[in-house]
């Protein structure tokens, strides 16, 4: 269903008697540029412990500015909690490690390769667990109008869909994604609860499918013809057209492969805003809570914009990195060359000019501080120009439907602990 | 005094939005609807300030399991309930306060795990390592060794990476064979001893759990007496009989555990972890490689040989005997290593561990004919 965007910003009579909503983000590039330089760097001197509370600040602020029918989000997580769900993530995740590594050793005969296969499934499995049970956290730590929101459904019955269709997904080479997004979407969200409001999910795969099937026709289609055509093809006739050259079929069809490859990692980059765009529109169609329905103007050209932004700050903070990297070392170098007379005491008096071991420790620091600072600017980049910006133009692009319900929304449901989260943390899996 | 400004309610029980008025009282703010009547009061003291946007004061009660909040959006009644709620906190001093906190307690976290990555990982795996069977320090060898072997054998030769299997090398391996057995036989180690010269241009040899030991080809061609040749042999034999393999292996798995697992865990962190676990692993070494010295001297002084040849022949190659070693492990630190083992030995016993047509035979034990 389309709704015409509304321009005012109050809420308004829509077609069907119910009152539409819009939404929009309020908050400042600039503060949110703060926000993340003072975590990054907090982040790099406690060696990462500062991360749970960081991406507790970030989820404040993103949450705090994110504004429906006139009133904003609120995120009553806290970095602490982050924090211990952490540690029982390691408490579970640690003697797993332990046993896989060490059986293998004990059992005479055993191949390591069953143990890590083993192992990879369980984690897939554990890596979906998780991911649900921290959706279940940051549900009910989102609060708006005074009701907060929550989940039920077992987290062990989406971890098997969830795994089961990543296996399809990969064995019919992404085929098969749209049905899984929309199957777990739907499994997710008719267990989602905003107070007393029942959420569920009207977003199709078969309508994800044909919206998205000419992208993956182009990235994946000419291997695919390639596979097909191969094993028909005459190479003999092809080899006697070659005769006269110094090539032979195996050259051409190493050449083709070569181009493929090139072409399916070209156009995946290329294609992917859209992609992006695309799933994401229909995502946040896709959302019901009761009668209240949401629909998203998101425009390709948009999500294309934020990612050429991207690009071109990218390749320019990749020029200044490299220009201060090495003016920096080469300082530090010259400098340190005068001390080489000193520490230079050569058992065997080697060919090659000895660098001196202060400056070979003092240069290692060096490069890793600049190391470090440079991808910790580039992760601030990309939060900044692209996860924020598709944020805003996200919650920017939806008009919601029937928002007049939210006043009869009764408050229920409880805090849940934050174990999902800390797991997703150690597993690598989390999305913030 | 009490004075009046508006706001926007929620009750927390449903999510109806009401537009009240509020009231401060001398000990309580109140929430009044249009109509004049009180729907509630919020002693000061029970007031929190929570997260909104910057140009919202959002208030809720402390502890409540009601999410009652009052957002207000009137600048002048902002100042005016932060005059009254210290927990109001306009200029979020206990906020910073709290971060500082936070670092301060990570940086206390980072000191103490750092302190038992120097000393309580060795000391644990030092003493973990005697209570493994040596049929699972065998099993680990094996792995270790399918490792080492794809990550040595660049050219992939396969079965002739290894030196000695083709006819013209057999003479050779007969007598690295006898070199070996002679050397073992001194040592009296609870687990048969595996060594083999393979094909790697370094000077150098190195020991796997298990009784593995591999002899680069560079070693050999480096060495110039027999004698040379059995004191580095003698020196991994030391690694066989300390378990080193396995401690080292015990070892580095608690530094992941410290450093992958607990800290580092942060874009940019992975080269943090790995410079961290190199500079540890090689201080780590030291210590292990000046046992094995003082073994290998004790062994070749057993078997009769020059105990004094590991010192000559590290002198020679510039004391890169292990991988992973050369950061830290600098020239002055391998003359320290000389002279200690200088200092240990004895008289050479002026015995030939191998007459001089088999020292012939195993410098061509890589001759590939």
């Amino acid at each position: 269903m389309s709704v015409p965007e509304v321009p005012s910003r109050s809420p308004s009579i829509g077609a069907a008697g119910g009152t539409d909503a819009i939404a929009r983000f309020t908050g400042g590039g600039s503060d949110y540029f703060r926000l993340l330089v003072r975590g990054n760097v907090l982040v790099a001197v406690t060696l990462g412990i500062y991360r749970f509370w960081l991406s507790n600040d970030m989820r404040r602020f993103l949450w705090s500015n994110t504004e429906i029918g006139g009133e904003s989000l609120e995120y009553t997580g806290r970095g602490i909690e982050l924090f211990l769900g952490f540690l029982i993530g390691i408490a579970v995740l640690l003697p797993l490690y332990v046993v896989f590594a060490v059986v293998p050793l004990m059992i005479p005969g055993f191949k390591e390769e069953g143990a890590s296969s083993l192992l990879f499934l369980l984690l897939l499995l554990l890596g979906q667990f998780a991911i649900y049970r921290a959706r279940r956290y940051r549900l009910t730590r989102t609060v708006f109008r005074g009701v907060r929101l929550h989940q039920t459904g077992s987290a062990w019955g989406y971890a098997f869909r969830s795994a089961g269709w990543w296996i399809l997904i990969f064995w019919t080479l992404g085929l098969a994604y749209p049905w899984a997004e929309a199957n777990l979407e739907r499994y997710k969200m008719r267990n989602t609860f905003y107070g007393d409001l029942p959420g569920h999910f009207a977003g199709t795969g078969s309508a994800l499918f044909t919206r998205g099937i000419v992208l993956w026709l182009i990235v994946v289609g000419p291997i695919l013809a390639i596979l097909l055509v191969a094993p028909f093809a005459n190479w003999s006739a092809v080899d006697a057209a070659l005769s006269t050259q110094k090539v032979t079929h195996t050259n051409i069809a190493g050449v083709i492969s070569v181009a493929a490859v090139m072409w399916v990692v070209i156009a995946a980059l290329a294609l992917y805003p859209a992609f992006q765009a695309l799933t994401m529109r229909w995502w946040l169609a896709g959302i019901r809570f009761g009668k209240i329905e949401v629909a998203s103007s998101l425009r390709t050209a948009e999500v294309y914009r934020i990612w050429l932004r991207f690009l071109v700050y990218a390749v320019l903070l990749g020029v200044a990195a490299a220009v201060v990297s090495s003016v920096l070392l080469g300082a530090i170098i010259g400098s340190m060359s005068g001390l080489g007379s000193i520490s230079t005491i050569t058992v065997s008096g080697p060919a090659t000019p000895h660098i001196p071991l202060l400056a070979q420790v003092a240069g290692t620091g060096i490069a890793l501080l600049v190391y470090v600072t440079v991808v910790l600017c580039y992760s601030v980049l990309y939060q900044l120009v692209v996860k924020l910006a598709l944020w805003r133009a996200a919650v920017s692009s939806l008009d919601v439907a029937n928002f007049q319900m939210i006043e009869l929304v009764k408050a229920e449901g409880q805090q849940s602990s934050p174990f999902g989260e800390g797991l997703a943390d150690a597993l690598n899996v989390g999305s913030f | 005094m009490s004075s009046l400004g508006t706001g926007i309610y929620f009750d927390g029980v449903t999510g109806a939005r009401h537009e009240v008025a509020v009231d401060l009282a001398p000990v309580a703010l109140r929430i009044l609807s249009t109509a004049g009547e009180v729907l509630t009061e919020w002693p000061y003291t029970e007031i929190e300030r929570l997260s909104a946007p910057t140009e919202v004061l959002r208030l809720g009660r402390k502890g409540s399991d009601v999410l009652a909040r009052l957002d207000i959006r009137d600048a002048k009644l902002m100042a005016e309930i932060g005059d009254h709620s210290s927990a109001v906190d306009p200029g979020a001093v206990s906020e910073g306060r709290e971060r500082l906190r936070v670092v301060g307690w990570s940086l206390a976290a980072v000191a103490s795990l750092v302190v038992l990555g120097v000393f309580g990982v060795p000391l644990l795996a030092s003493r973990i390592t005697p209570l493994i069977p040596i049929s699972v320090e065998r099993h680990l060898g094996e792995a270790v060794d399918e490792q080492m072997r794809s990550m040595l054998d660049k050219d992939h030769a396969g079965m002739r990476f290894k030196c000695g299997g083709a006819d013209g090398e057999a003479a050779g391996q007969a007598a690295f064979d006898k070199l070996v057995r002679r050397l073992e036989a001194g040592a009296a180690l609870g687990l048969p001893l595996r060594a083999a010269v393979v094909r790697r241009a370094e000077a150098n040899a190195i020991t796997l759990p298990g009784g593995r030991i591999y002899v680069f080809q560079g070693l050999i061609n480096k060495a110039d007496t027999p004698d040379e040749l059995a004191a580095v042999i003698a020196h991994e034999i030391g690694h066989v009989s300390h378990r080193d393999g396995t401690r080292t292996a015990l070892e580095s798995a608690g530094l992941s555990l410290l450093f992958g697992m607990l800290l580092g865990d942060f874009t940019g962190g992975g080269a943090v972890v790995i410079a961290a676990k190199m500079m540890l692993e090689s201080a780590y070494s030291r210590e292990v490689e000046a046992s094995a010295d003082a073994y290998g001297v004790s062994l070749m002084s057993r078997i009769g040989g020059n105990p004094r040849a590991l010192g000559v022949v590290l002198a020679r190659i510039g004391g890169a005997t292990e991988p992973a070693m050369n950061i830290l492990l600098d020239h002055p630190e391998t003359k320290a290593r000389v002279a200690a083992i200088n200092a240990m030995a004895g008289p050479a016993a002026g015995a030939t561990l191998l007459d001089a047509a088999e020292w012939t035979a195993v410098k061509g034990i890589c001759s590939g004919k």
